[in-house]
């Protein structure tokens, strides 16, 4: 029962908070543009900050794309530093508004290696307005840090319980100060790059259009973040689907488990079971009796594999990826833990009605003679 | 009173005992006898409602005991009677003393003073966190009567309580129960081939099941 309860509620827990981690962290938009490559990798990267970008593209293009006639409007994104694994993103201050997102305390960034940071980045890292960080080449921490040009903070968001929680906001200005040379900057050179570009259309007719025209005549690709994490769901609904499959014989083999050693005892215990009539226990007494222990196995055992699949969960998080990007604080998981649990507390009264009928029909003259 | 009419029980088709009518009054006390197989401890299953006569009825008082329901039935038994069994019927994984407290829960009392004066007077006080299991057959038995006793019953059954005792416990415990009956002012009915039990109890009434068929 322990371990069936155990992965069914991993099962869960990974799946329910996965989905909503990528579904809050999209603020609907509607396509990623960025450099060749995997456009997983592409969304993955620029939208919920877990994989490496696929490149850069040139900031002139992404600005040429801002203007196109199917778009409302792009934020640019520039990614490449860290700052104790959080990630520093350039961009202008429209990211944050993606977001509706709102300063807790400080002000926005004025000029270059100001930054303003997430609640979590905030907690974590002991960051306060106007301590200096520096960040670190690449988006892990590799300890090759730009001990040059410390950034400052200047604002401390409020929590929105998205990605924006987790990253370091700065002006590309700040990220190119670091990656690009100085004269290329002074002159908005054609050299500058970004990493990628957040677009929303003007309506969802461009939906196929754009995609295409950008994938067949640029050396860029647009990638749909709905479509690439559905598209990731459906490769991984499989094995969840083998892992709910699995959970659900163990589950079964745990109810087959406490009907028999249910029947089992009182087997052992008839005797004891009919000497408890002779003393007036009534039928409906050691009915419950029986009753009473065996919803005390199911309940006991269920509850310590909802709090193991909790605790595996939380270490599977601590431990992986994604878990750092997690929007922490979602509850949208509980419905379906009570709604699994309840089903199991109820076929388990099911399964201990069937001894409990037995004993109720227990004749005490004659299991007192047998024994 | 314990009023019996025209008692009859059938195995199978096959009469066990019929007809037996009898009548005890309040404290007095009934011996059962007969050779063996006759249906005694059926008998006194009957009486305890612990098996359906074919036949005829039993009152305790005005209450007829096979009117009530099965579970009227195992709370009237619970509350007004005592039993103490041929085989004992002790949990044996249990401590003397939770074989006391389980009859008291039974019967529907917390009451733990009665519980440990009634183990002082069978002499097992200083043995009542010991399991049944490892008990002398006399000393069941002790716990079997002292367990008879729990509640206060107004009517205590005894089914052969010394069949397997020596001539000392047999003095012990027949002493024991008469004492235990007349301090709890209960009608005793009591199956025993054994004179010298039955010269220790001196009963009132008895009933001699050979005779009755």
């Amino acid at each position: 029962m322990i371990l069936g309860v155990t992965i069914i509620t991993l099962s869960v827990l990974v799946n329910q908070i996965t989905k909503n981690t990528f579904t809050k962290n999209n603020p609907n938009l509607d396509v990623v543009v960025g450099a060749k490559g995997s456009p997983l990798q592409l969304v993955l990267s620029s939208i919920h900050h877990i994989d490496i970008p696929t490149g850069n593209i040139s900031y002139k293009n992404a600005k040429k794309i801002m203007k196109h006639p199917a778009i409302k409007f792009g934020v640019p994104i520039s990614l490449g530093d860290n700052y104790q694994n959080y990630r520093i993103v350039g961009t202008d201050k429209k990211f944050l508004k993606l977001y509706d997102a709102e300063l807790e305390i400080g002000f926005m960034w004025e000029k270059p290696m100001q930054s303003v940071i997430g609640s979590n980045v905030a907690t974590f890292t002991k960051l306060k307005i106007d301590k200096f960080f520096v960040g670190s080449h690449g988006l892990i921490d590799t300890g090759d840090i730009h001990s040059e040009q410390p950034y400052k903070v200047v604002g401390i968001l409020k929590k929105t319980g998205t990605i924006l929680d987790n990253l370091i906001i700065t002006s590309l200005d700040s990220v190119w100060n670091l990656h690009s040379n100085q004269n290329d900057i002074l002159k908005n050179s054609d050299s500058l790059e970004v990493t990628a570009l957040l677009l929303k259309y003007k309506n969802k007719t461009s939906v196929f259009s754009f995609p295409r025209l950008i994938n067949k005549n640029t050396s860029m690709q647009a990638a749909s973040p709905n479509l690439e994490i559905s598209k990731l769901f459906k490769l991984t609904g499989g094995a969840h689907k083998i892992i709910n499959y699995l959970s659900i014989i163990i589950v079964s083999l745990s109810f087959a488990g406490i009907l028999f050693t249910l029947l089992n005892n009182i087997n052992e215990r008839k005797y004891d079971l009919a000497i408890l009539r002779t003393l007036g226990f009534t039928r409906e007494r050691i009915f419950s009796i029986i009753l009473i222990e065996g919803m005390t196995i199911s309940i006991v055992g269920s509850f310590i594999g909802l709090i193991l699949g909790g605790i595996v969960y939380k270490c599977i998080e601590f431990f992986s990826l994604l878990g750092r990007n997690i929007v922490t604080g979602q509850l949208d998981f509980v419905y379906e833990i009570l709604t699994i649990w309840s089903v199991i507390l109820i076929i388990s009264f099911l399964t201990c009605l069937i001894p409990c009928i037995k004993v109720y029909k227990q004749n005490i003259r004659n299991t007192l003679l047998n024994s | 009173m314990l009023i019996c009419e025209n008692l009859s029980f059938s195995i199978d088709g096959h009469k066990l005992f019929s007809n037996i009518d009898f009548k005890i009054k309040k404290e007095k006390d009934l011996l059962i006898t007969g050779p063996s197989g006759i249906g005694k401890t059926t008998l006194l299953s009957v009486l305890c409602g612990l098996q359906i006569p074919t036949e005829g009825s039993i009152r305790y008082n005005d209450i007829s005991l096979y009117s009530l329901s099965e579970n009227k039935i195992d709370e009237f038994r619970g509350k007004q009677l005592g039993i103490v069994f041929q085989s004992f019927n002790l949990i044996n994984a249990f401590t003397i003393k939770q074989n006391l407290q389980i009859a008291n829960t039974a019967e529907g009392s917390q009451d733990t003073d009665n519980l440990y004066d009634l183990l002082e007077r069978v002499g097992l006080a200083d043995k009542s966190h010991i399991k049944v299991s490892n008990l002398s057959i006399g000393e069941k038995q002790r716990v079997a009567v002292a367990r008879a006793f729990i509640g206060q019953p107004k009517w205590i059954f005894c089914d052969e309580p010394t069949s397997s005792l020596d001539d000392k416990n047999t003095d012990i415990i027949a002493n024991l129960i008469k004492e235990e009956s007349l301090r709890h002012k209960a009608s005793l009915i009591l199956i025993t081939h054994d004179k010298r039990v039955q010269s220790i109890l001196n009963f009132n009434e008895i009933l001699r099941l050979g005779e009755v068929l």
